[in-house]
């Protein structure tokens, strides 16, 4: 126990000095996740475009003035007669592939240009994240020995000892009526037996009858709560049925660090997140036809989809949609919109989804039933502070609980509980 | 002998026979039936392995239902740019069928357009809607939509159509029958047709005719064109048979310039004057402050009697007198004359007959008033309206003369439409070859060699010049949706004309290519084409200094490809959609003087009179009238339009005569209908046709008058919704002086045998006195002068020991806070026109099912909204009291509304109270309150007691009594088929059989609102929620918003002394407010006990807890 709060304690002080000196560094690591990582990597790995390791030596000084233009409009930068600009053109065939990052403000370019310069050493990371793992892991067994098993462990050995005792009586028994010459009563069967003991205790079978039949109503009744729920809320076990291409969420989100959102594009404009269209695939796959684990023959299935000639590199080919199969299932009554949950609610998508990250197929990790949905929206405080169409509705909220100081402004205060806020 | 037994119980018993013996110890006289159950023989199966089975397989399809189903998400293969999956996109467009025009923003979900919206940019239609623009979206997607081109009603290929038809084009003359194109490309287009077959002829022929406008403008002013209107400008109007708010000409703008100047206030107490003359209640004639009911050949009378009284107060030139025989109608003209003329410059006086006499006068009278540039504008006129019925006529007669090879029918039916008279049908045969556009197999369609089936106007690009200076263009919404490789696919007509002239362009191009030289120089907006083109078609609408008229009807030159050379402004469409560099130089619109200084002609008034008085009566006149939700029939195979109730008659599925009650009586005709009393049927016999109709009396019809819809009676068997749905009317339209008018004035009507059963969604015609609670009114003389406790009380309630309080002081409810929004919804019964534009929005809005005739005979509409019509009646409380009537005969009496009634349009729906009585009895709780203040319906949760139903005060809940997107039985149904299905609202569940629904209040888009504003971090904006009802209203009568918004317009609207709330004393406190009707009469309708009570203490404030 102690060792255990040590470790938490020694993590916590780590993340907060990661966190305080890092700052910027975890800006510019967010901001190039979100841009640029579909194309570059950190490392000398080229994927659409060329990897960023040594960037610093090899751009013209000084590096970051030069990186904010090439950023920023890299289009200007080549007409207004850049050499190493024009090099780079040269270099791709004489295709300018890279897009415009206008929008970025000045200082997320400051982060982002430091941090493609000087990216903290990845086995740091690395080490803390195993940490977490281990931590993780070491919770999940003192859980200890499920219930269920007990209970029909010591049913087990009840019986045994039953038996056992009543043979123990029976050879006793026995050997009294010999002593005594008491003759012999005659040989009952055990079912015989069960079946005299029964009678001459009928009250407390009915007792135990009527526990049975409840436990066994109790348990259909449960069983009923979970028709149409994709979850096992025994074993904690998600759905997670066999997709048609074998795509590993922990490959493309967690090893190659790709955003959530790049894929998803969606999220943040709509109610679905939005499944990849088969365009988004190709823009990376375009150029990367195999992978680490089945080679050609997954990516490949992307090609069929989208019409996809690897002979010519040209769309030719009849397009074939993806019929993914869907895991996390609402019913049609139900009106649920993840762009309230993610931009309104700046909910991270784990919350609910777990850690695809680390999710060779993705598996259910919510239950997604009612009652799921609305402990959360009991627990859950709303983000008033900074949205503008809180404001009134805060001060409203802080003069009526005035005075009480534990009082939190969760969903539920502001009608996250109607039943017309998700179903109509 | 002794008797071994005293009583028996019959002979045979005492004679103890053995038949009776081996009886007596049978218990049953008769074997029982078991034997088929008991055997087990090969035969058959026995109960018990019946009873097996079933139970082993109830148990199986129980187990199989807990697997969970396996769902698949597929997306796009590659996603179009502007489609976002669950965002909905908004395109600018606009709609013109040949009768309604109004530009629209369309709503497509995932690229297919699911609701029709108006477009507020547009200054014609002002972003009002009717209920026919509403429903035309689920035309797109009518299943009896032609799939491709057909020859003798087989299918057939373009390649094969076009090659015979440019083949027949040339071996003759040529006709293109249309109804009015407002397109000028298509009009170019087709100009350039007749170019390529010079013996081709452009016929323009309405259905519904409005000609007779046109001659009379040629008369008076030498324009052959339609004058504009502005009903905004007009505090006096006078219509004589123009039913302008509903469907005459450009119904949705005068709808909205009329209700602009009706907005009463304190601090504007004033209002325009309606009177209306007509024969059926119409729509405008219900809205009208003053009405008076004449026959339609007193039309004419009525008309030359006030230019007379109008010609004697401004000094002018009379014409001979006439007498017409409504009394009160004669006597009122001089006085609406004198008003007319106190209003010189600001009144208007419109007819909507016909006649060339008639409209002649109409001209005349607005000419002596001054009206001509401010309410009327024959310089700015409208193009609505083309039709040349003498043209329709002459063709007739070219077609019997064998003139006609190749006859092209364009957005026209006439084999439905054209009158009796003319036997057009048999003309029609006479042509060689018969080619017809039509988008399903029509009437005509079916007679005709050759179908080229256009696109739908949701599929189709195109421009429309409603009136003149006023643009707007059309762009598809939906790719089409019949087109290769599943179908040989429909073309749009531009397209197919272009085909046929040799022309190897497409219509877009042709159509940018005039938009840049013949609309884009009349502009000086933009100076590029390529910008000018974009903004254009993102607005949808555009306005232009006026300019000397451009000549449209000329082909415009041509290159080698079939497209147009660009004269004039240096641009180049071919890269308009990337090019923004090149710029053209800025054009300004030459100034040209709007006055005409050519010299008028000088019209012949007398003559024009003696014309239009010459009409004589007989037994009975029949007035032809359009239906608010059919219109001219175009659109009748459309169920939203079909099951809409009639906003006057309240009936749906029908047509019928109306007629008036005393004439009703005297003909011993069913004079109360209900549900279980049917209508009488009659033999309308006209000009020697006699058709069978069922007679539905009607307040207000003029006596000694009938009224027929037209747009029933279908003969084509592929409309399935509408085919054999009543009778069909135009036939009986006559031919007169060269015009078609909606008349006969001699018609005769004979008692027939059965009943007809009518469905009608309002079966009760009064208020039955109780004004107060639901229905206040007050005329403007006394909303002036009143306080607002006297024509407004407050809803109080006696208390015990004395003294009043208002019914919000008194609670047995605890208080509830609503701190955040409070939503609110108030409807202006002063601006509200009973058009029933909202109805329709609702349902296409919340995927209301159709129910059919005989559900909605049964009192089943689904209908969320509707609008309750009352008449007023001869009897109240205050008469019975003075006159010692006593409460039975008074209600008696009450029930029964005047002959000319006052008509008073009240929408109904959810009154969302705040202590609703529906939620209290649900024992489920599938209804309940919500934060913000609406009454929710849970439909997943609700098990169809109908307890809430049943104790609505307002009667405003549905239920599904059978699965409708389901049940075969309810095949109209447009979710029962595969491409009408896709006119569903992705954003709203769609019901299933066994549960309650109701209005929502739109709460679909009201969260849709509420997140776009927490995602911009901005309060809520006042208005940027709008329900769909609201959003339909072309009067603005709707007002929806936060009520804890104390800036918010719903706010400022309840401040207004004139709202009030339904059934206040009941202290259900809705959140649904009215503002009360205000008629500009000059009788007074407050009754004497409550002038004279003393105004009340302070006026509560309500206060909703």
């Amino acid at each position: 126990m102690s060792h255990f709060s040590l470790k938490s304690l020694f993590g916590a002080v780590f993340m907060f000095f990661a966190f305080s000196f890092g700052l910027k560094a975890q800006d510019g690591a967010k901001i190039f996740k979100q841009n640029c990582a579909v194309c570059h990597t950190l490392t000398d790995q080229k994927l659409t475009g060329p990897g960023l390791a040594g960037l610093a030596d090899r751009v013209p000084k000084p590096a970051d003035q030069w990186l904010f233009k090439w950023i920023q409009n890299n289009n200007n930068l080549i007409t207004s007669g850049d050499a190493y600009a024009k090099k780079l053109v040269a270099d791709n065939g004489g295709v300018d592939a890279m897009s415009e990052f206008e929008f970025l403000s000045e200082a997320e370019l400051k982060a982002l240009v430091a941090y493609v310069m000087a990216p903290p050493a990845p086995k740091a990371e690395a080490k803390a994240t195993t940490a977490v793992v281990a931590d993780d892991e070491a919770k999940d067994k003192s859980k200890g020995i499920d219930p269920l098993y007990l209970l029909l462990g010591s049913i087990v050995v009840i019986a045994i000892l039953i038996g056992a005792l009543r043979s123990v009586r029976q050879s006793l028994q026995n050997s009294y009526n010999r002593q005594h010459n008491i003759p012999e009563k005659p040989e009952l069967t055990f079912w015989q037996e069960v079946k005299e003991w029964i009678s001459s205790h009928r009250r407390l079978v009915g007792v135990f009858v009527l526990i049975l039949i409840f436990i066994g109503m109790k348990s259909c009744w449960d069983a009923c709560y979970r028709i149409g729920v994709y979850y096992d809320w025994n074993t904690k076990e998600g759905y997670h049925p066999e997709q048609p291409i074998k795509f590993s969420h922990k490959l493309h989100a967690g090893d190659n660090e790709i955003a959530c959102q790049y894929c998803h594009y969606t999220v943040e404009k709509s109610r679905h997140s939005g499944i990849p269209t088969v365009n988004i695939c190709m823009n990376c796959h375009k150029g990367i036809s195999s992978g680490p684990q089945y080679g050609e023959t997954e990516i490949a299935k992307i090609y069929e989809a989208a019409g996809y000639n690897t002979e010519t590199a040209t769309y030719d080919k009849p397009q074939n949609p993806i019929k993914w199969i869907k895991v996390h299932n609402l019913p049609d009554h139900v009106y649920f919109s993840h762009q309230q949950h993610v931009v309104v609610g700046k909910l991270d998508c784990t919350n609910c989804h777990g850690d695809v990250k680390k999710m060779t197929t993705v598996e259910q990790q919510a239950p997604l039933t009612m009652k799921w949905c609305v402990d959360c929206h009991r627990k859950t405080e709303v983000a008033m502070e900074g949205n503008a169409y809180y404001d009134k509705l805060h001060k409203a909220l802080k003069e009526k609980y005035k005075g009480q100081h534990d009082v939190k402004f969760t969903v539920d205060k502001i009608g996250g509980l109607d039943c017309g806020k998700c179903h109509y | 002998m002794t008797m071994s037994k005293k009583y028996w119980k019959g002979l045979s018993e005492l004679s103890d026979s053995p038949e009776f013996l081996q009886r007596k110890n049978n218990e049953f006289a008769h074997e029982l039936p078991t034997g088929d159950l008991n055997e087990t023989d090969a035969k058959g199966t026995s109960r018990r392995d019946f009873l097996k089975v079933m139970g082993f397989s109830t148990a199986a399809v129980a187990l199989a239902a807990c697997e969970t189903p396996v769902n698949q998400a597929i997306p796009y293969v590659v996603k179009p740019e502007e489609v976002t999956p669950g965002v909905a996109n908004f395109y600018a467009s606009t709609f013109y069928d040949g009768h309604d025009y109004a530009s629209v923003l369309v709503k497509t979900r995932e690229g297919r357009p699911i609701k029709i919206e108006g477009n507020e940019l547009s200054k014609v239609s002002n972003g009002g809607t009717s209920a026919r623009v509403q429903a035309s979206v689920l035309s797109l997607y009518d299943g009896a939509r032609i799939t491709g081109p057909l020859h003798k009603g087989e299918p057939s290929t373009w390649k094969n159509v076009d090659g015979a038809i440019v083949k027949a084009l040339g071996e003759g003359s040529n006709v293109i029958l249309s109804s009015t194109i407002i397109s000028p490309s298509t009009k170019a287009i087709i100009a350039e047709f007749c170019a390529k077959y010079p013996n081709t002829k452009l016929v323009t022929y309405d259905a519904i005719s409005y000609s007779a406008l046109i001659k009379a403008n040629k008369n008076v002013f030498g324009k052959a064109v339609i004058s504009s209107y502005d009903f905004s400008k007009a505090k006096t109007i006078v219509s004589v048979a123009c039913d302008f708010l509903g469907t005459w000409l450009s119904p949705i703008e005068f709808a909205n310039q009329y209700s602009k100047n009706r907005k009463v206030t304190r601090e504007n107490p004033e209002m325009s004057k309606h009177y209306s003359f007509e024969a059926n209640l119409s729509l405008t004639g219900a809205n009208a402050d003053e009405r008076y009911m004449v026959k339609p050949s007193e039309f004419g009378k009525v008309v030359a009697l006030l230019f007379n009284e109008v010609a004697a107060a401004t000094g002018n030139a009379k014409v001979s007198d006439a007498k017409i025989t409504n009394a009160d109608a004669s006597k009122a003209i001089s006085k609406i004359a004198k008003e007319l003329v106190e209003n010189k410059g600001k009144s208007l006086v419109v007819c909507g007959l016909n006649d060339e006499g008639c409209q002649t006068l109409v001209n005349g009278i607005n000419k002596m008033l001054d009206n001509y540039g401010s309410t009327v504008d024959v310089e700015l006129h409208s193009n609505l309206k083309q039709g040349n019925d003498k043209d329709f006529i002459d063709l007739v007669n070219d077609l019997n003369a064998g003139k006609v090879n190749t006859l092209i029918t364009y957005n026209c039916n006439p084999i439905y439409t054209a009158p009796a008279s003319l036997k057009f049908e048999a003309a029609y045969k006479k042509a060689k070859v018969k080619v017809s556009f039509a988008q399903t197999l029509d009437e005509t369609a079916t007679l005709a060699d050759y179908v080229c089936p256009d696109n739908n106007y949701l599929e189709s690009w195109g421009d429309a010049n409603p009136k003149r200076g006023h643009y707007s263009l059309q762009q598809p919404t939906i790719k089409q949706i019949f087109s290769a490789p599943r179908h040989e696919g429909t073309r749009q007509v531009q397209d197919t004309l272009l085909a046929w002239s040799g022309s190897k362009t497409n219509y877009l191009k042709y159509l940018q290519g005039y938009w840049n030289n013949r609309v884009f120089p009349l502009q000086g907006k933009y100076g590029d084409f390529a910008s000018f083109w974009s903004h254009t078609l993102h607005d949808g609408v555009l306005k232009v200094n006026i300019v000397k008229d451009v000549p449209v009807e000329t082909p415009m030159a041509v290159d080698s490809t079939g497209n147009p050379i660009l004269a004039g402004v240096a641009a180049v469409i071919a890269d308009i959609t990337n090019d923004t560099t090149k710029k053209a130089p800025v054009v300004t619109p030459a100034p040209v003087s709007v006055a005409t200084t050519e010299t008028l002609p000088t019209p012949d008034y007398n003559a024009a009179a003696s014309a239009a008085t010459s009409a004589k009566g007989g037994q009975f006149e029949l007035a032809i009238y359009e239906k608010t939700g059919l219109g001219n029939g175009n659109q009748s195979n459309n169920p939203w339009l079909m099951e809409l109730p009639d906003p006057i008659s309240k009936v749906t599925w029908d047509n019928y005569i109306t007629m008036s009650i005393p004439d009703v009586k005297a003909l011993g005709l069913n004079e109360m209908l209900r549900q279980e009393i049917y209508g009488s049927i009659v033999d309308l016999t006209v000009n020697g046709v006699t058709v069978k109709l069922p007679v539905f009396p009607q307040p207000g019809q003029a006596p000694g008058t009938i009224g027929l819809a037209i747009g029933y009676g279908r003969t084509a068997e592929k409309l399935k919704v509408a085919f054999g749905v009543g009778v069909n009317a135009y036939p009986f339209v006559s031919v007169s002086n060269d015009t078609l008018q909606n008349v006969a004035y001699s018609v005769s009507i004979a008692k027939s045998e059965g009943e007809h059963k009518f469905a009608s969604t309002q079966i009760q015609h009064t208020i039955m006195g109780r004004e107060e609670y639901l229905l206040r009114e007050v005329s403007l003389n006394e909303y002036k002068k009143l306080d607002k406790d006297v024509f407004n009380p407050p809803a109080t309630l006696p208390m015990h020991g004395g003294g009043e309080k208002h019914v919000n002081e008194i609670d047995l409810y605890g208080s509830f806070e609503r701190l955040g929004h409070k939503w609110g919804l108030t409807i202006d019964m002063t601006s509200c026109i009973g058009c029933a534009a909202c109805v329709v929005a609702c349902q296409v809005e919340n995927n209301i099912a159709v129910v059919g005739k005989n559900e909605v005979a049964m009192t089943r509409s689904m209908e969320w909204l509707r609008i309750d019509r009352y008449y007023t009646s001869d009897m109240n409380k205050q008469k019975a009291h003075e006159e010692g009537i006593g409460a039975k005969e008074m209600y008696i009496e009450m029930e029964n509304p005047s002959a000319n009634p006052k008509v008073t349009f009240q929408p109904m729906m959810c009154q969302h109270c705040n202590h609703a009585p529906c939620e209290n009895v649900c024992p489920v709780l599938a209804t309940s309150h919500s934060n913000d203040g609406l009454n929710m319906m849970t439909y997943n949760r609700c098990i169809g007691t109908r307890y809430c139903a049943n104790n609505c005060p307002f009667k405003v809940r549905r239920f599904n009594w059978f699965n409708y997107n389901d049940n075969t039985d309810f095949a109209n149904n447009p979710a029962q088929q595969d491409l009408g299905r896709m006119v569903l609202n992705p954003d709203v569940v769609v019901r299933s059989r066994g549960v309650m629904e109701k209005c929502s209040m739109c709460i679909q888009r009201v969260q849709a609102g509420k997140l776009t504003a927490k995602k911009d971090g901005t309060p809520l904006v006042d208005g940027s929620i709008k329900t769909a009802c609201q959003q339909a209203c072309p009067t603005n009568a709707i007002m929806f918003g936060d009520a804890n918004d104390e800036n918010s317009q719903v706010t400022k609207w309840r401040a207004d002394d004139k709202n009030y709330y339904l059934l206040e004393e009941v202290g259900v406190k809705p959140t649904v407010s009215y503002l009360l009707k205000v008629r500009n009469q000059d009788e007074p309708m407050i009754r004497e006990e409550h002038a004279k009570a003393a105004p009340k203490a302070e006026a509560h404030e309500e206060k909703h807890s």
